[in-house]
């Protein structure tokens, strides 16, 4: 089960935190390097398509958690650049304390063998 | 919040397409290159590393297509691209879109015509604060012959100490006298009010002041102080300040003017130029002098109801007729709202033509509705292509449906042009009654109601045509090489053109029973020959003919000038005219008949008469003789003439002749013996029975103000200007009014019926033409459509008055479903018209014969030319189409 080898999709709904959460500990990036980002943090275990990533960019961008500007990225060559608002902060707080919550009461239900034993 | 934010970007995304689309393209771009480079250094080659990158993006052009998704709005785009679709297609079959825009056009724009008239008329309120608080107080006679009855002014007075349900209540009544500056004299219409009306009504002068309480108690004591309207004020004295304080004679008598009234005011009659104080002094005993001659309007408070104020007055009554039983013996109150007093008859003919109207609307919607769904029909191919490349249901219904509401909002548009146009022809032909105490407007509420109208039908007529035909099975539609119509779309057509059949047999019928009324009315004998006679009215101000026989004099001179007239054969005067529905009356007693007791006594309308005012009307003396001028000289005794119904329903077979009668019409009433007996005339109007007359002699009761009568050889308008030139010959400060033909007078009478007579012709007319348009249409095309199956019976023997037959007779059965439908509605609204018809039932049998038998011819007609196009088809030719 816990094969590292075993590649996962991006689950719907979560491309959205993750993305808030790279620039959040990353700073103003640009789409393609939040998406090796992403891709590097989760172990290279999580499948992104590249391409999928500037919807949810638009998204985001158009919900005010984010902004966007044109700059140079490190090898010099004009990129667009993400940044977190402070909207968008605000909303991945939110997000995050949501997630864990979720995750928490799932865990609950799926790890407890004590009780039977 | 986060989304109102989202779609206002999409919104500017939409109107920066072309830019978001670069931004995108360069963002793309970079992110390759970025992502190429890092594959390069981590060892790739050029060409893998552009390969692996573009793997790794996953499908370009659909991340294209989600991020252009997501930046615009798409369901305006869409709906815009189908807007201009629509008009393209419109625009590539002009004789479909002229015949649905027209036909449309003339169902909304005859709509709006007549909702504009009842709006303004029924539903908006009138122009004063609170105007549902207004009410008029009538006297109402409990014998049952009216209960709009002048008021007594002691009545009045009572009424206002005693009552506790009305904040205010007014004393009014219109009359004309004879306004001059010394450079300029015009007979003007006037209200004469008691100093609350206007305070009550809520208005306030523009210029000036309004009369005082105390200035209405003193009047015709020498306070006399007058308010203006703006129109005088402009016309006569061309808005100027100095107008306020200005000397003016009124009825040669001098008045000052203290105030201007704003633009447009008007109450009661839209013709008032000028408000003068009643002068009723609640001192004096007004039963023993005066009888019922004024108009009441109140106030109701804010927490009473009309149904309280009716039952509170009615209390005053009961207690006003045990306090005074000769005089308010069988007297009540009728409290009646404003509104309703101003428009009540013309109630029922603008509810008439607004169902007329509302069925003109439907038959155009039920033709633009076959139209579309023919056109729809005939493109169900391109929506199965369009349904095989993956369009959405819902996106064709929306299509479709586009186009009909483009069709719709611009008959809408043409409609209300259209209207703008009808109203005021609508108002040239309306009535005189229709318009005068109320005007009507064309604004901007209006044009909204028409335009949500025209959208309204669109939907409608549009959704039921779209639906059917988007439905089809996209299979069998793109195989469908015969293209005939799917057996929904033509049952729908089937449906439309009945129920447009059952709108036009309703209008029909409706026409014809009101022009059958008009007819019956015209042939009515009102009692006089009114051809070829001129009237006119001439009102001698009191002040400049204080006495009896200075009136007698003027009036006996003119009439004798205008006889002498060329081309006049006979002049005289009558205080009122008959069929206007003015004139006095009262009660009258007969010699040697007890009194009769409290609220049976006799009335009779009173007229005062020239000698020759019978034979110059056409009235016929049937016994006696007329009056001569030796008659009319104050110094005889009172003689009288009555009519033959006073004989008939008074004197129960006494001798008219010599009988000897009085009436309570003056100071002292002598009785005087009846000289002669003349034919009846009606009196209000000719479908009600004339009333019992007397008339009097001039110089016996001498009215300040008659009514020219000139029985002329030829055209009587010809000789107004002479006859104006008579009067002032002998009075040049005399002004002369009301110049009509008795012709006219009698028309004006029946102009209610006329007018609704007039316009359902119209509107059936136009719905005949429809209704034969949609049967035409729908014929035609099944016609088309069954080309190779007529071709085939063509060919195996049919002969071609069977074709003729089978193609007439597919209409027909259409036509006579729809002519029962219409019949059997007509039949159960016609009750609707009663209290507008005469001398004809509601359910008159030949109406409802001719109505649908009309329509039948017509509908043959139309049937015909596509049947003919059928039977004379080449079988080879028929069976060779597609």
């Amino acid at each position: 089960m816990n094969d590292p080898q075993k590649k996962t999709d991006v689950w719907q709904g979560t491309l959205a935190l993750m993305i808030l959460r790279t620039l959040e500990s990353m700073g103003p990036l640009h789409g393609y390097g939040i998406a090796r980002r992403i891709e590097q943090v989760s172990g290279d275990r999580l499948v992104l398509n590249y391409g999928t990533i500037y919807p949810a960019l638009l998204k985001l961008e158009q919900e005010g958690s984010i902004s966007s500007q044109w700059g140079i990225s490190d090898n010099n060559r004009k990129a667009k650049y993400y940044r977190l608002t402070r909207a968008g902060a605000k909303q991945l707080r939110k997000e995050t304390q949501e997630w864990e919550q979720a995750t928490e009461i799932l865990a609950r239900f799926l790890a407890p063998r004590e009780q039977s034993s | 919040m986060k989304s109102f934010r989202a779609f206002f970007f999409r919104l500017s995304g939409w109107f920066r397409k072309r830019n978001r689309e670069q931004e995108m393209m360069d963002e793309f771009e970079s992110h390759l290159q970025m992502h190429i480079a890092d594959n390069i250094r981590s060892g790739m080659s050029a060409e893998e590393a552009r390969r692996q990158a573009l793997l790794k993006f996953g499908g370009m052009e659909s991340a294209k297509e989600s991020v252009r998704d997501r930046s615009r709005l798409r369901g305006l785009e869409t709906a815009w691209q189908d807007f201009r679709y629509a008009l393209r297609t419109l625009r590539r079959n002009p004789g479909f879109a002229v015949t649905a825009i027209a036909s449309l056009a003339l169902g909304i724009g005859a709509s709006i015509a007549i909702f504009t008239v009842a709006d303004n008329l029924l539903l908006r309120p009138l122009p004063y604060p609170n105007s549902s608080q207004l009410v008029m107080v009538w006297e109402a006679n409990q014998r049952g012959t009216t209960n709009q009855n002048e008021v007594s002014p002691a009545n009045y007075f009572d009424w206002k100490t005693q009552n506790t349900c009305f904040s205010d209540i007014a004393a009014f009544l219109d009359y004309h006298v004879i306004f001059s500056t010394g450079a300029r004299a015009e007979e003007i219409d006037i209200q004469s009010a008691s100093a609350n009306l206007l305070p009550m009504l809520g208005v306030t002068p523009i210029r000036g002041r309004l009369f005082t309480k105390a200035e209405d108690e003193a009047s015709s004591n020498g306070a006399d102080v007058a308010v203006i309207s703006y129109h005088l004020w402009q016309s006569w004295f061309g808005g100027d300040e100095s107008a306020i304080g200005r000397r003016v004679q009124i009825n040669s008598r001098p008045w000052t003017i203290i105030g201007v009234l704003p633009p447009g005011f008007y109450f009661h009659s839209r013709t008032v130029d000028a408000w003068l104080p009643i002068g009723l002094k609640p001192a004096e005993d007004f039963r023993k002098t005066q009888g019922r001659w004024i108009w009441t309007a109140a106030r109701l408070k804010p927490d009473i109801s009309l149904r309280q104020a009716q039952t509170q007055m009615d209390t005053i009554a009961r207690r006003l007729e045990d306090s005074y039983p000769e005089f308010n013996k069988g007297w009540g109150v009728n409290v009646e709202p404003l509104r309703d007093a101003l428009v009540g008859q013309v109630k029922t003919p603008l509810l008439v033509l607004l169902g007329a109207v509302t069925l003109l609307l439907g038959v155009a919607c039920a033709n633009v509705a076959n139209l579309l769904l023919t056109r729809f029909n005939a493109r169900r191919r391109e929506m199965a292509v369009r349904g095989a490349l993956g369009a959405a249901r819902a996106r064709l219904v929306r299509q479709l449906l586009t186009e009909s509401i483009a069709l719709g909002i611009t008959g809408g548009i043409a409609g209300i042009l259209l209207a703008r146009w009808a109203v005021q022809a609508l108002l040239a032909l309306a009535p005189r009654e229709l318009t005068h105490s109320v005007q009507v407007f064309f604004d901007l509420r209006i044009v909204i109601f028409a335009l949500a109208l025209s959208l309204l039908t669109g939907i409608i007529f549009g959704l039921a045509p779209a639906l059917v035909s988007a439905r089809s099975d996209l299979n069998t539609a793109l195989h469908d090489e015969t293209r005939s119509s799917t057996g929904m779309g033509r049952r729908l057509r089937g449906w439309l053109v009945a129920a447009e059949v059952a709108c036009a047999v309703m209008l029909l019928s409706g026409a014809g029973l009101l022009f059958h009324t008009v007819m019956k009315l015209q042939v009515v004998d009102p009692g006089l020959n009114a051809s070829n006679v001129l009237t006119f009215r001439v009102t001698l101000p009191n002040p400049r003919y204080p006495r009896v026989r200075n009136r007698a004099q003027f009036f006996v001179r003119a009439a004798q000038d205008l006889a002498h007239l060329p081309g006049v054969t006979s002049a005289s005067a009558v205080s009122y005219l008959p069929l206007q529905g003015e004139g006095a009356a009262t009660t009258v007693a007969i010699e040697g008949q007890p009194p009769a007791r409290p609220g049976e006594e006799l009335i009779a309308t009173i007229r005062t008469v020239l000698p020759e005012y019978f034979r110059t009307m056409g009235i016929p003396l049937r016994r006696g003789r007329d009056f001569t001028i030796a008659d009319d000289d104050p110094d005889q005794p009172y003689r009288f003439i009555v009519s033959e119904s006073f004989v008939r329903k008074y004197l129960a077979g006494r001798e008219p002749l010599g009988t000897r009668i009085n009436a309570e019409m003056d100071d002292k009433n002598p009785f005087g013996e009846i000289i002669g007996v003349v034919g009846d005339v009606k009196e209000e109007s000719l479908d009600k029975d004339p009333d019992p007359t007397v008339y009097y002699v001039h110089a016996h009761l001498a009215y300040g103000g008659m009514i020219f009568v000139l029985r002329t050889e030829n055209d009587p308008l010809s000789l107004a200007v002479p006859a104006r030139k008579v009067i002032q010959g002998i009075d040049s400060q005399q002004p002369v009014a009301d110049v009509f033909t008795m012709q006219k007078v009698v028309r004006e009478t029946f102009a209610r019926q006329q007018f609704s007579a007039t316009l359902l012709a119209g509107f059936s007319f136009a719905s005949l033409l429809l209704a034969a348009v949609g049967i035409y249409g729908v014929l035609a095309y099944s016609v088309a459509q069954r080309t190779r199956e007529i071709g085939v019976r063509v060919a195996l023997g049919a002969e071609p008055s069977r074709i003729l037959r089978l193609v007439v007779g597919n209409g027909m059965r259409l036509v006579l479903i729809g002519s029962l439908i219409g019949l059997a509605a007509a039949f159960a609204l016609s009750g609707l018209l009663k209290s507008m018809l005469f001398g004809i039932g509601p359910r008159d049998p030949w109406t409802f014969t001719i109505a649908p038998l009309v329509l039948i011819c017509v509908a043959l007609i139309a049937a015909y030319v596509p049947a003919r196009r059928a039977s004379r088809l080449a079988p080879m030719e028929a069976l060779r189409t597609e």
